[in-house]
C-alpha cells in the first residue's frame, strides 16, 4: 500500500491549517460565501439538503485497517455514527459541523488521508479495479499506475481550474471492473508486441446529462510516456473545452464536437511538443512506486481447502461462498466481498461499529488491507480459503453477511433527495423497496446476475445509464417520477441503457421491476442465460408492456 | 439564489452556516422552527422578505437563502423540513455486537 512521504505529509498538514483559518474567517465575516464555497469544495466539503457533507478520498479504493478504524472514529466523534461508501470508491460523512471539519481533516491526516480534489473542477480521485493486485485475470496491478497519476494530478497548478470535473479510471485486468468506458479518461494496461506492458487510452466517456462511451485515442502507449500523454490530453481539454455552458463543459463534449480523429490529432500535436520536457518519470521511480504495492507474504497453500469445502454443508455459507468470493491469483486465497446491501436498508452505508469489525477482520485475515468497490461494497482482498468460515461467522454477527454480490439486490444508489441538494427525487427508498421485494435468496439465485442502478437526478451518480436496469428519479410537475432504462452495461461491452417508456410513480417502481424480471425469466434460454444477454437477444420491445400494470394495458386496449 | 419571486404566500429559507440545518426567516432572525417563519401574504410583505433575502446574501450569516411558496408543499421543501425520509445509521443498521 502506498505510504506518504514527508512532502505529502507537509502538504496535507499545511492544507488543514489553511482550511481551519479559512473557516474562522468565513465565520468572522472576512470571507463571503461566494469566496468560501470554492475553498470548501477544494477540501471536499459540500453543503447538502440538511447538512454539510464531507467526501474523503480513498485513492483507487485501497484502505488499511488503521484507516478504516479512523473513519469509524470520525463517524462516532463528528458524525451520526455511520458513513456512506460511494460509486467513486470514496466515503462521505453526511452530518459534519463546519467548525469541526478541520478537526476531521487532522484526524484524516493522522492516517495519511485527506479530502483534496474530491470536489471542484479538477482531476478527481483516481479509481481502479477493486480486485487490483489479486485478480486471476490481471496483466498487471493497476494501482502503481493510478498512484503515479495521483501524484502527478495532486494540486497540479495547470489543471486545478478545468472547465469541469475530470475522472480517470485504470484497469489492468482482462475483464473491466472499473467502468473505464464511462470515465473522462479510461486506461487499460495492455501488452505490446514484444510482451511489454503499456496503455490503451480512452477519452470522452461519461454519464450525467449527456452519457457517452469513451473513444480510444491510443491503442498502445509506452508506459514511460503516460504522464506527458495525459498532460497533453488535459492541456487540449483545458484550452479548448467549453466554459460557456456547464452542461457542455466535460471533455466528452469536446471529443464529440471535434470528432475523435481531430481530437486525437490535437492531443498528438501537444504530446509531441511536450516531448523532452521532463514530465515523465524514469523506470526507477516507477519501480519505487510499484514496490509499495508488492504482494503481501502469502503462504504456500493447496488450491483446495478442506475446511472451506466442509463448511459449505451449511446452505447459508454455501450461498455466501458462491456469490461473495472472487478467484485470487494465489492458490488457497480468495478475494472476499462484504456486501453493504442488506435487504431494505440504504445501499453503501456502514456504521462505525461495522467499520471496526471490517478493520479487525482485515487485520486478522487480509494482511490489514481493504478495498472500496464502485458498487458500494467492501472487499477483503487476501483471505485464506481456510479462514472464510471464520470471516463469515464474524460477518453474520455484524449484520454484514448478505450473500447478494452481483445479484438483483446488490443495488447501486446515489443518496438522492434524502440527502442531496441537487437531487430531483429520492433514490434510497426505491432501492430499499426493490430489495425487499426480491429478498428471497432462492429467487435471487434463480434470477442470477443483474445490476440495478438508481440515480436521483440527471447527474447520474448512481450510474443508472449503465445499469442492466437503470432507474432515474425526476421531478414531474411536483411529483417524483421514475424513468426505467434497460440494457446498460458498465463492463467490457460498455453500453448505455435505453428508455423503456414514460416515467412512472415511485410506488409503482418495484412492481414494474418485478414484471420485467418475470418476463426475463420467461424469455431466457434454458441454460440460465443472464438478463443482459436475453435483453441483447430479444431487444427492448417485449419488455415495454411490462412497464405498466396488466389492468392498465387491458383498459387501454 | 435570488430569481423570479414565487407566488404568495412567501417564506424565506436557507441553510444554517454552522451545521447546514434548514432554517427559516422569522421576525427575530433565523429559526429551525418552521412554524415561527415570517409569512408574507401580500405584496408589501413580499417586498420586505425580498429585502431580507438581499440582506441575508450580503451578510452571509446563512447559506443559500431563497424564497419559497409557503402555500405549496413541494416534496423537496417537505423533505427539507422533516429530514431524510429513511432510517439511517444505527437506527437502520444496528446489530448487537
Amino acid at each position: 500500500m502506498y505510504r506518504y512521504d514527508e512532502f505529502d505529509e507537509t502538504l496535507v498538514r499545511e492544507r488543514v491549517a489553511q482550511f481551519r483559518d479559512q473557516v474562522e474567517r468565513r465565520i468572522a465575516g472576512a470571507l463571503t460565501e461566494e469566496e468560501f464555497v470554492l475553498i470548501r469544495q477544494m477540501n471536499g466539503l459540500y453543503l447538502q439538503l440538511h447538512a454539510y457533507m464531507l467526501r474523503v478520498a480513498i485513492p483507487y479504493g485501497t484502505l488499511s485497517a488503521r484507516q478504516m478504524r479512523q473513519l469509524a472514529l470520525i463517524a462516532d466523534r463528528h458524525d451520526r455514527g455511520y458513513g456512506h461508501f460511494t460509486t467513486r470508491q470514496n466515503i462521505q460523512f453526511n452530518w459534519p459541523r463546519l467548525k469541526e471539519v478541520a478537526d476531521i481533516l487532522d484526524l484524516l491526516a493522522d492516517v495519511e488521508m485527506h479530502c483534496i480534489q474530491t470536489s471542484g473542477n479538477c482531476i478527481r480521485n483516481v479509481t481502479a479495479d477493486h480486485y487490483a493486485g489479486v485478480a486471476a485475470d490481471e496483466i498487471e496491478d493497476p494501482r502503481p499506475t493510478a498512484e503515479l497519476i495521483r501524484q502527478w494530478s495532486s494540486l497540479h497548478p495547470e489543471f486545478s481550474w478545468l472547465p469541469r470535473k475530470f475522472k480517470i479510471a485504470v484497469t489492468g485486468a482482462a475483464e473491466d471492473r472499473a467502468a473505464i468506458g464511462v470515465h473522462d479518461i479510461g486506461i487499460r494496461i495492455v501488452r505490446g508486441e514484444a510482451g511489454e506492458t503499456g496503455y490503451q487510452v480512452m477519452v470522452g466517456g461519461g454519464l450525467g446529462r449527456t452519457p457517452m462511451i469513451g473513444k480510444i485515442v491510443r491503442d498502445f502507449l509506452p508506459r514511460g510516456e503516460l504522464l506527458s500523454y495525459l498532460e497533453a490530453i488535459l492541456r487540449v481539454y483545458n484550452l479548448e473545452g467549453r466554459r460557456d455552458n456547464k452542461y457542455k463543459a466535460r471533455v466528452k463534449i469536446l471529443v464529440h464536437e471535434l470528432g475523435v480523429e481531430a481530437f486525437t490529432a490535437r492531443v498528438e500535436e501537444e504530446f509531441a511538443a511536450l516531448a523532452g520536457r521532463g514530465i515523465d518519470v524514469d523506470a526507477e521511480e516507477i519501480a519505487r512506486i510499484a514496490a509499495y504495492f508488492a504482494p503481501p507474504a502469502y503462504e504456500t497453500l493447496p488450491p483446495v481447502s478442506e475446511a472451506f469445502e466442509a463448511a459449505k454443508r451449511d446452505p447459508d455459507f454455501a450461498r455466501f461462498a458462491r456469490n461473495n468470493l472472487f478467484p485470487h491469483k494465489v492458490p488457497g486465497y480468495t478475494a472476499l466481498t462484504v456486501s453493504l446491501k442488506p435487504i431494505g436498508k440504504p445501499p453503501g452505508d456502514a456504521t462505525a461499529d461495522q467499520m471496526r469489525v471490517l478493520a479487525d477482520l482485515a487485520e486478522a485475515y487480509s494482511f490489514g488491507e481493504l478495498r472500496v468497490t464502485h458498487v458500494q461494497n467492501i472487499v477483503l482482498p487476501h483471505v485464506r480459503l481456510d479462514d472464510v468460515p471464520s470471516v463469515w461467522a464474524a460477518l453474520v454477527e455484524a449484520g454484514l453477511a448478505d450473500a447478494n454480490v452481483g445479484l438483483i439486490t446488490d443495488i447501486i444508489s446515489c443518496p438522492g433527495m434524502d440527502y442531496c441538494k441537487l437531487a430531483t427525487a429520492r433514490s434510497i427508498p426505491i432501492a430499499e423497496e426493490i430489495s425487499k421485494r426480491f429478498a428471497d435468496a432462492e429467487r435471487q439465485a434463480l434470477i442470477g446476475r443483474l445490476g440495478i442502478k438508481i440515480s436521483g437526478c440527471i447527474n447520474a451518480c448512481g450510474h443508472h445509464h449503465v445499469g442492466h436496469i437503470g432507474i432515474l428519479g425526476l421531478d414531474k410537475a411536483g411529483v417524483e417520477n421514475y424513468q426505467i432504462t434497460l440494457g446498460g452495461d458498465p463492463g467490457d461491452r460498455t453500453a448505455l441503457g435505453e428508455r423503456l417508456g414514460p416515467g412512472i410513480d415511485g410506488d409503482e417502481v418495484p412492481a414494474a421491476i418485478e414484471r420485467i424480471v418475470d418476463l426475463y425469466l420467461h424469455l431466457r434460454t434454458g441454460d440460465g442465460e443472464e438478463f443482459i444477454d436475453t435483453l441483447r437477444r430479444v431487444g427492448l420491445d417485449p419488455f415495454r408492456e411490462a412497464l405498466q400494470p396488466r389492468e392498465t394495458i387491458r383498459a387501454a386496449a | 439564489m435570488a430569481g423570479k419571486r414565487p407566488a404568495l404566500p412567501l417564506v424565506l429559507t436557507a441553510n444554517d452556516l454552522f451545521g447546514g440545518e434548514v432554517v427559516y426567516f422569522t421576525r427575530k432572525g433565523w429559526s429551525a422552527d418552521r412554524s415561527r417563519a415570517f409569512v408574507a401574504v401580500d405584496e408589501a410583505g413580499a417586498d420586505a422578505l425580498e429585502a431580507s433575502l438581499e440582506e441575508a446574501i450580503a451578510a452571509g450569516e446563512v447559506v443559500d437563502p431563497y424564497l419559497i411558496d409557503a402555500g405549496q408543499a413541494h416534496y423537496r421543501e417537505q423533505i427539507r423540513l422533516t429530514g431524510p425520509t429513511i432510517a439511517y445509521g444505527e437506527e437502520a443498521l444496528h446489530v448487537s455486537l
